[in-house]
C-alpha cells in the first residue's frame, strides 16, 4: 500500500498531461483519482488504518481473546496482563475484545448515520437547487434553523424520545448531519445548472425526473463522496458523546464511548481503559479526516473540469 | 458617493438578512416543540411512576395543558412565548424561568471563558505557525490542532479530570462555587475550538501575506512585525469572527457535556436531567432560548461584516 507515493512525486508533470486522455474514460476516472490519492501520505496512512478497522470488525469474534459480554467478577478492574492485554473493566470483562467489538458498533453507527444524512440531505438539495422558488427558500431555512440548533442537544432529546439505543442513535445523529449534504448537493445543482447540456436536454425534452437522475447525480457525486467521508469523523463523534451519556448503545453491548464512561470511574486506579478508549476514537476520527483530506484534493481537478 | 452608495447597500443588506431570521426561528420553534414529540413518550407516567392510577394521569396532563390536541399545545406554547412565559416544568413543577435563570449566568460565564482561551491560544498559536511556516514549530502546531479537532470532548474532559484535578490536584474535582471552578471546565470547553481558529487564522494568515499589498507595505520599510500585525492580522480575524458565531451552538452542546462531566450546574446540566426526565415542556424551551441565541449572533456576525470588510456579501460595491 504505501510503495510508490514518494516514485509518483517526479513523474507530476507526466500525469498532468495524461489527465486530459484519462477524464474521457469512464474507467480511468476512478485511476486518476487513484494515483492523485496516492501521492498524499498521510491519507494513504488514513486509509491502511481504516482498512485495518474494517477487518477488525468483520473478523470480530475471530480477533478477539474472549467474550465480549462475559463478566468475571473476581478479575475486574485488573491491569494488563497476559491473560487479558488490555485488562479487564469494572465487571471483569476484557477490554481488548470490547474494544474489538466496539469497532462494529462504530463502523456500523458510521455508516448508516452518513446513509441517513446522505439520504435526507441529497434529496433535499437536489429539490432546492432543481425546483428553486419557494421549496428552495424553506429547505434553506430549515438548514439555517437546524445549524443554529445546538445539535448535540437536539440529539440527545431526539435519541431520549426514541428510546435509547444503536437505532434511536442513528436517527437522531443521521438528523443532525444532513444539512451540509443538502448546502453542498443545492450548491453543485446551481453551478451545473448553467452548463449548456442541461439546456439542451430540457429542449429535447426530456422529463424532470430524468434530469435530474442522468445528469445532476452523477455530477454532484464526488462532492457527495468527499462529503461522506468528512462526515464520517461528526458522526463517530457525535454518536460516542450520546453513548458516553448513556443515551446510545446500553449497557453490556460494548461502546467506545460506553467504554470512556465505565473506565473514567475506576480511572484513579487504572487509567488503562479510558486511555486506550479515547485514543482508539482519535486514531479512528483522524484517519476518516486524512482520507477525507485526500479525496478530495484527489477529486478535486475533476469536479472543476465538470464545471 | 462611494460611502453613500456602500451605505445603503449595508442598509439593504441588513434589513434582508434580519428579515430572513423569521421564517429561521419559526421553523426552530417547530422542530423544538416536536423534537420530544416524535417517540410517543408519556411524561405523566415517566414522572408519576408506574403506580400512579389512570386518574392521577389524567389530572397531571389537564393541568400541564397535554391533553390538548399537539397543534393546540404548540399554539398555546407560542403565545406564552410572546408574552415571556417559558412554561411549567412538568418534572419539577416550577417556572422553568424561575428554574435556568440562576443557571445561565454559569453556563455563560463557562462559554466566555472557553471563548476567551480559545481565540487567545488559537489566534497566537495560528500567528505562530504562519509566521515559522513549514519549520518544525509549524508541524508542531499543526499536530496539537489536528489532535484536539479529532479528540472526542467528552474523553479530553476525563483525561483533564484525572491529570489536573485527581493526579496534580491543581483544579478542583469538580461543582461550583466561583469562576476558579471554571477554569479546567473551561479549557476542555475551548481546546477544540481553539485548534480550529489556529488552523484557520494559520492559512488566512498564509494567504494574506502572500499579497501584494502585504509585499509593497514590506518595501516601503515598515517594521515585518507592524506589517504583520496591522494588515494581516486584521484580514486574517474576519474568517474567524463567523467561525466562532458559527460553533455558539456547537459549544452550547459542549458546555452540556462538560457540565455532565465537572458537575457544573449550569443550562447544560438542566437540558440533561430534564430530556432524561422527558420533561419535554423544559427541553423545549430551554432549546428554544439557545436556539434564539446562536441565531441573534449569527446575524450579528453577518452585520458586523459588513463594517470590517464591506466586499463581503454586499456584492461588487467596490467596483463602483
Amino acid at each position: 500500500m504505501g510503495e510508490g507515493s514518494s516514485y509518483f512525486g517526479d513523474e507530476e508533470i507526466d500525469l498532468d498531461e495524461e489527465m486530459e486522455d484519462l477524464k474521457n474514460k469512464e474507467t480511468s476516472q476512478m485511476e486518476l483519482v487513484w494515483l492523485r490519492f496516492k501521492r498524499n501520505k498521510l491519507a494513504l496512512f488514513g486509509m491502511g488504518v481504516l482498512i485495518l478497522l474494517v477487518i477488525t470488525a468483520i473478523f470480530a469474534p475471530f480477533l478477539a481473546p474472549h467474550d465480549p459480554l462475559e463478566t468475571n467478577v473476581e478479575r475486574a478492574r485488573e491491569p494488563p496482563s497476559r491473560d487479558y492485554l488490555l485488562g479487564t473493566d469494572q465487571v471483569g470483562r476484557d477490554v481488548l475484545s470490547r474494544l474489538i467489538y466496539g469497532a462494529r458498533v462504530a463502523l456500523l453507527i458510521g455508516l448508516l448515520v452518513v446513509a441517513v444524512s446522505g439520504g435526507i440531505g441529497i434529496t433535499l438539495g437536489l429539490l432546492a437547487g432543481t425546483i428553486g422558488g419557494w421549496v428552495d427558500e424553506v429547505i434553506m431555512r430549515t438548514v439555517d434553523a437546524f445549524l443554529a440548533f445546538p445539535i448535540l442537544i437536539f440529539g440527545m432529546a431526539l435519541a431520549t424520545a426514541l428510546g435509547f439505543g444503536l437505532y434511536p442513535v442513528i436517527i437522531a445523529v443521521g438528523l443532525i448531519l444532513w444539512t451540509r449534504f443538502a448546502r453542498v448537493v443545492r450548491g453543485d445543482v446551481l453551478a451545473i445548472k448553467q452548463e449548456t447540456y442541461i439546456e439542451s436536454a430540457k429542449a429535447i425534452g426530456e422529463s424532470k425526473i430524468n434530469i435530474i437522475l442522468r445528469y445532476f447525480l452523477p455530477n454532484v457525486l464526488p462532492s457527495i463522496v468527499v462529503l461522506a467521508t468528512i462526515q464520517m469523523p461528526f458522526a463517530l463523534l457525535s454518536s460516542a458523546a450520546l453513548n458516553f451519556l448513556g443515551i446510545g448503545v446500553q449497557p453490556p453491548q460494548p461502546s467506545w464511548g460506553e467504554m470512556i464512561n465505565s473506565g473514567a470511574r475506576f480511572m484513579q486506579f487504572d487509567p488503562t481503559m479510558v486511555t486506550i478508549s479515547g485514543m482508539t476514537i482519535v486514531i479512528t476520527v483522524l484517519a476518516f479526516n486524512f482520507v477525507g483530506d485526500g479525496l478530495r484534493d484527489a477529486l478535486d481537478p475533476i469536479r472543476r473540469g465538470g464545471s | 458617493m462611494l460611502e453613500k452608495y456602500i451605505k445603503s447597500k449595508r442598509k439593504r443588506f441588513i434589513i434582508k438578512r434580519t428579515i430572513r431570521t423569521i421564517p429561521v426561528l419559526l421553523i426552530a420553534t417547530l422542530i423544538a416543540f416536536s423534537l420530544m414529540r416524535v417517540g410517543g413518550v408519556d411524561p405523566a407516567r415517566r414522572i408519576l411512576g408506574m403506580e400512579a392510577s389512570e386518574e392521577m394521569i389524567r389530572e397531571f396532563n389537564v393541568e400541564h395543558g397535554l391533553h390538548h390536541p399537539p397543534h393546540i399545545q404548540y399554539i398555546n406554547w407560542m403565545t406564552n412565548l410572546f408574552r415571556g412565559d417559558l412554561g411549567t416544568s412538568l418534572r419539577w413543577g416550577d417556572p422553568i424561568a424561575e428554574l435556568i435563570a440562576p443557571r445561565i449566568p454559569i453556563t455563560f460565564q463557562l462559554m466566555g471563558l472557553a471563548l476567551f482561551i480559545s481565540i487567545g491560544l488559537g489566534i497566537s498559536v495560528g500567528v505562530i505557525g504562519a509566521l515559522h511556516s513549514n519549520t518544525w514549530i509549524d508541524y508542531l502546531t499543526s499536530i496539537q490542532a489536528l489532535f484536539w479537532r479529532s479528540a472526542p470532548s467528552f474523553w479530553v474532559g476525563t483525561i483533564f479530570l484525572l491529570i489536573f484535578a485527581f493526579e496534580l490536584g491543581w483544579f478542583p474535582i469538580g461543582g461550583y462555587r466561583n469562576i476558579y471552578y471554571l477554569i479546567l471546565p473551561a479549557t476542555v470547553l475551548g481546546i477544540r475550538l481553539q485548534a480550529i481558529i489556529a488552523r484557520l487564522t494559520r492559512s488566512s494568515m498564509l494567504s494574506v501575506l502572500n499579497k501584494e499589498y502585504i509585499k509593497s507595505a514590506q518595501t516601503k520599510g515598515l517594521k515585518k512585525r507592524v506589517v504583520i500585525i496591522k494588515h494581516a492580522l486584521r484580514n486574517a480575524l474576519i474568517p474567524v469572527v463567523t467561525v466562532i458565531a458559527m460553533r455558539l451552538p456547537f459549544l452550547f452542546g459542549g458546555a452540556m457535556i462538560t457540565e455532565q462531566i465537572f458537575n457544573i450546574p449550569g443550562m447544560g446540566r438542566f437540558i440533561y436531567q430534564a430530556t432524561i426526565s422527558r420533561d419535554f415542556v423544559a427541553v423545549q424551551s430551554t432549546i428554544l432560548l439557545i436556539t434564539l441565541i446562536a441565531v441573534i449572533a449569527n446575524l450579528g456576525a453577518d452585520i458586523a461584516y459588513t463594517y470590517i470588510d464591506p466586499r463581503i456579501e454586499l456584492g461588487s460595491a467596490e467596483e463602483v
